[in-house]
């Protein structure tokens, strides 16, 4: 296809050009910094509707503030970077980098189109699930280097949020690979399109508990208790500055980034109504954007719940529906295997 | 479950054997800890002692009131509570009325209860404003604030100042009711009673915030009393006590009645604080149906005020005698009481029959209801600190004066 031909023409191996282009390009961190400059204006001209407000508005006033962020984000990589002299140098600098980059990792195995994805394998479901389960313990790696009782604190609710939330996600993976009989992302799509049903439409409670779990795990208000701000000012991120800083934040969207790419591509039926690379690609893309507005939407209605209550929810109430979760997977599974 | 910690120091819990408790500075520099610090001993993630170190706002406004002639001490002592400056001023002033043996018109007494009334919604909405935000509730937040603009707006129209209004001076008020007041005011009410519905929808029937504030800090009915809070945190606590049911400016005449919670948790104080507003718009329309007509200064004032500058009057306005600067006072000791948005403050005036006073000592409601802090989060997490302090409605510059 075309990054066959465009492999050819420059002479390069494909699998190189895709596992560059992927996590880079598309749908990988150029794409990503389109969506965070989109999504967290979006973010905030959205909640100030809800709130009476106008939200961004100086910067580029006839596009309605859209270059807030980029204004934001100019000012901000000419801020010094102060690095306290309490913190163990090494990891504090070097963990938000390392969690941007494994991100960066995940973005490669998952489709933002049909072929356009870094690499494929048979058991391709797995990898974002594992890298991404790697970033509480780069973000607990954080807290401890911060030598602060607020990110101590931070890190210790990251480990606590995460537990609760990747056995939910886990399970909802699961159910969605019983469902289909296979790990391999690209056939889930394939299959989905042949059959002309996408996935939420036969498992709702898989996708439903997918969703909820990728709030929690990145941090979205009501489950946003690692950043706690009334609580412990950033969570882990408390002591960073600068681009150290713009890295964290953009951690938790980057994050919401990849599970979303990942709940289009298994329940929405990724490039469902279309076929060429293209359209394919867009269609996969305008799908991951409003499932991350949904997400980011309900920051104008809820509050923050406490931990324990998270904790009891997801355990008591979401994990149960899990198990329910892959009995339907099981039943659509006999039922509709020729 | 408490961990009982008779006149300990956090550092010396720590040593403790069998304890592992740990200091937490929240505040002054933290966004959620307003102008003071609280130092929190946790024990894991439960609350065991709470120690709120007050004192940064200190302005010294009782040293200061003694070296300040009567009248200027009103725009001093509303610096302590700016958002409710006619709550604040008003038991001052009817002290040094008391003082000076000057009963204010039946109209100015109205017209007080009407910016006083207005002053405790604008200064409820701000409370609850920081309620929501302190459970992140960022909706709350943005609407409590773009609301408490009406009654700013309200309080702009009677007096020519949002905030720092000076309207109750001695013997009355500075202006009459301006017109088109009654109308602006009906508008308002409706505004304010339909958001009422909606902040009952967004903020308080939220089942998330609900399950923030159900059964957490609870003060129960003795304790409350025995603590001496004050205001809403009193009255969500089951007790009938409103400084408004003394009977001071028009209160008598409107038929005051409180709004009474039952268990006392920070639900029930939000609540409180809602219902609260609803009755202070009631308390507004009558008082403006039932406006007396008449003078709104003690003839004692107005009448030496020479014939040129009279038509100031028929305005609306009050053009004081240059006299009133330097009023003499009989020597004497008053105490008087009023009920703010954060609760009931008490002055006690002491006079050597001088232009300033000797002494004004002033109890305010935060610095009363500074104590719940040392009492309320023990046992709980540390999650549920933030949403203690919003329900109560704490304001430091208010407590440290």
């Amino acid at each position: 296809m075309v990054l066959e031909q465009l492999a050819t023409q420059i002479g390069l191996p494909e699998w190189l050009l895709r596992g560059v282009l992927a996590p880079l390009v598309y749908p990988g961190l150029g794409a990503f910094a389109a969506v965070a400059l989109f999504i967290i204006w979006a973010e905030r001209k959205i909640a100030a509707k809800v709130q009476m407000r106008v939200g961004p508005l100086y910067v580029s006033r006839h596009l309605g503030g859209a270059l807030q962020l980029l204004a934001d984000g100019i000012r901000i990589a000419f801020q010094e970077i102060i690095i306290p002299v309490t913190v163990e140098r090494k990891a504090y600098v070097a963990a938000p980098i390392f969690a941007f980059a494994i991100i960066a990792a995940s973005l490669a195995v998952i489709p933002g189109g049909p072929g356009v994805y870094g690499f494929s394998s048979s058991v391709s479901l797995l990898v974002p699930f594992a890298l991404l389960g790697l970033i509480p313990i780069v973000i607990a790696v954080m807290g401890w280097a911060s030598n602060n009782k607020f990110t101590y604190i931070g890190a210790g609710r990251e480990i606590l949020v995460t537990v609760a939330g990747e056995v939910t996600l886990l399970a909802s993976l699961l159910a969605t690979a019983m469902m289909y009989g296979s790990l391999d992302i690209n056939e889930i799509v394939t299959m989905q399109i042949e059959a002309g049903i996408p996935g939420i439409v036969v498992n709702p409670i898989a996708a439903f508990l997918f969703f909820v779990a990728a709030l929690l795990m990145t941090d979205r208000i009501p489950f946003d208790v690692v950043l706690g701000e009334q609580e412990i000012v950033q969570g882990p991120y408390t002591e960073y500055t600068g681009l150290l800083f713009v890295l964290n934040m953009a951690l938790d969207y980057g994050k919401l980034y990849a599970l979303m790419l990942l709940f289009s591509d298994l329940f929405l039926g990724g490039w469902m109504p279309f076929n060429g690379v293209l359209l394919g690609s867009l269609a996969v893309f305008i799908k991951t954007l409003v499932l991350m507005l949904i997400a980011i939407f309900l920051r104008s209605v809820y509050g923050r719940m406490r931990i324990d209550q998270i904790a009891s929810m997801f355990w008591s109430r979401l994990f149960p529906l899990a198990l329910v979760s892959l009995v339907v997977s099981a039943v659509v599974h006999i039922v509709y295997t020729p | 479950m408490a961990i009982k910690l008779p006149g300990m120091y956090g550092h010396e819990v720590g040593k403790q054997e069998g304890y592992r408790v740990v200091e937490l500075f929240i505040g002054p520099q933290h966004p959620a800890s307003g102008h003071m610090r609280m130092i929190l001993y946790l024990d894991g993630d439960i609350v065991v002692k709470v120690d709120p170190d007050i004192g940064y706002v200190h302005r010294t406004v009782e040293k200061l009131s003694e070296t300040r002639e009567y009248v200027r001490v009103i725009s001093l002592i509303e610096r302590m509570t700016i958002i409710d400056a006619c709550n604040v001023t008003l038991p001052y002033v009817e002290a040094v009325e008391r003082l000076l043996d000057v009963e204010p018109p039946p109209r100015a007494k109205y017209l007080r209860t009407i910016l006083c009334e207005i002053n405790r919604i604008a200064s409820h909405l701000y409370g609850l404003g920081l309620g929501g935000i302190f459970l992140n509730h960022s909706t709350m937040y943005m609407w409590a604030f773009g609301d408490r603009e009406v009654f700013l707006h309200l309080a702009n129209m009677l007096t020519g100042a949002r905030l720092t209004h000076t309207y109750s001076v001695f013997g009355g008020v500075r202006r009459d009711l301006p017109q088109g007041f009654k109308d602006e005011f009906a508008k308002a009410r409706r505004y304010m009673l339909k958001r009422l519905k909606e902040y009952d929808k967004i903020f308080y029937n939220n089942p998330v915030i609900r399950g923030r504030l159900e059964n957490v800090g609870i003060l129960k009915r003795e304790h409350a009393i025995s603590l001496g809070a004050t205001g809403p945190n009193l009255r969500a606590s089951g007790v009938y006590y409103d400084a408004r049911l003394t009977g001071y400016a028009a209160y008598p005449d409107l038929d005051f009645r409180p709004v009474i919670g039952k268990h006392g948790d920070a639900l029930e104080r939000i609540w409180v604080r809602l219902r609260e507003i609803e009755v202070s718009l009631d308390l507004i329309e009558r008082a403006l149906k039932e406006l007396p007509e008449g003078p709104i200064m003690n003839e004692r004032f107005t009448k030496g005020i020479p014939p040129k500058v009279r038509h100031w009057f028929e305005k609306g306005f009050i053009k004081l005698p240059g006299g009133y600067v330097r009023l003499k006072t009989k020597a004497g000791e008053v105490i008087t009481r009023a009920e703010m948005g954060h609760g009931e403050i008490t002055y006690y005036l002491v006079s050597n029959g001088d232009i300033k006073p000797y002494r004004l000592r002033v109890v305010t409601p935060s610095a009363r209801n500074v104590i719940l802090f040392t009492v309320l989060p023990i046992g709980h997490t540390l999650m549920d600190f933030p949403a203690i302090y919003g329900s109560l409605d704490y304001f430091p510059p208010e407590a440290d004066r």
